[in-house]
């Protein structure tokens, strides 16, 4: 066993020892990924998953290192290039992922990737031509 | 400030460019040549074309002090970087069919799953998907 493996095993039961809140975070994290277009919020995802939004909010930051909401924002945001990157129009991509606003996309859109929607599509469509 | 290079060292980057293209997937996008046979070569992931590059660095051969860090890492079993996956056993499946060697398999710990191979250029990899 290398010096990393024992590292790893030594990490894994003095961080990872409580299975029930890894399987708690784990599911969280797979029903804001299938769930991402949908109204989520933090009292939705602690009624469905059985445990209090601030441990919910505790829990998942522990061990992702972002809270939901910031989590959420990400993976629609990622939806969002990959929508973009097929030609869908910003407005379509905008509602398809989520957002309730086109201004207010834009403006995540543009502090996440620091491009706009639609630069950020011309620069893709153009990397394709 | 943007970060827009990771730099890998590699001991003979004509052997890293095949394995990190025609193995591990990515693409060439810059080969300029330096002096004395190096070359400032870079990688993209072909989902993220325009994302950062991987330069890969014959530091190793030039930087005594990179060759005996590298061989610390490589010896200790320590991935010198990581790239992520969506499905971490798919690829592992996929790389030891290419003939790819692994110091670790997939193994699942805490909200992610990991395996490390060897870039045989001097490097352990490490590949992770997030659970």
């Amino acid at each position: 066993m290398t010096f990393y493996e024992k590292e790893l095993a030594r990490l894994n039961s003095a961080i990872y020892k409580n299975q029930r809140q890894l399987d708690a975070v784990i599911a969280v994290r797979h029903y804001i990924n299938q769930h991402y277009p949908t109204d989520l919020n933090l009292d939705l995802l602690s009624e469905t998953h059985c445990i209090s939004k601030y441990h919910l909010l505790r829990l998942f930051k522990k061990y992702y290192g972002l809270t939901p909401r910031q989590y959420l924002i990400d993976k629609r945001i990622e939806k969002a290039k990959e929508s973009l990157k097929t030609g869908k129009s910003v407005t379509e991509t905008c509602f398809a992922v989520g957002f309730e606003s086109v201004g207010s996309f834009s403006v995540l859109f543009k502090t996440k990737t620091g491009k706009s929607p639609s630069n950020f599509q011309k620069e893709q469509l153009s990397i394709r031509e | 400030m943007r970060v827009t290079i990771i730099s890998i060292p590699v001991l003979d980057q004509e052997k890293a460019l095949r394995f990190y293209t025609e193995k591990l997937g990515f693409i060439k996008k810059l080969d300029t040549p330096l002096d004395g046979g190096n070359r400032w070569l870079t990688l993209v992931s072909p989902e993220a074309q325009d994302g950062p590059e991987l330069l890969l660095e014959p530091a190793p051969l030039h930087f005594e002090p990179s060759k005996v860090f590298q061989d610390a890492l490589m010896e200790a079993g320590i991935p010198y970087t990581q790239f992520d996956v969506d499905d971490v056993q798919k690829e592992y499946n996929r790389l030891i069919e290419l003939g790819v060697e692994f110091s670790v398999k997939p193994t699942e710990m805490g909200t992610v799953k990991f395996a490390v191979l060897n870039d045989t250029c001097g490097n352990n990899i490490q590949l992770v998907q997030n659970l």
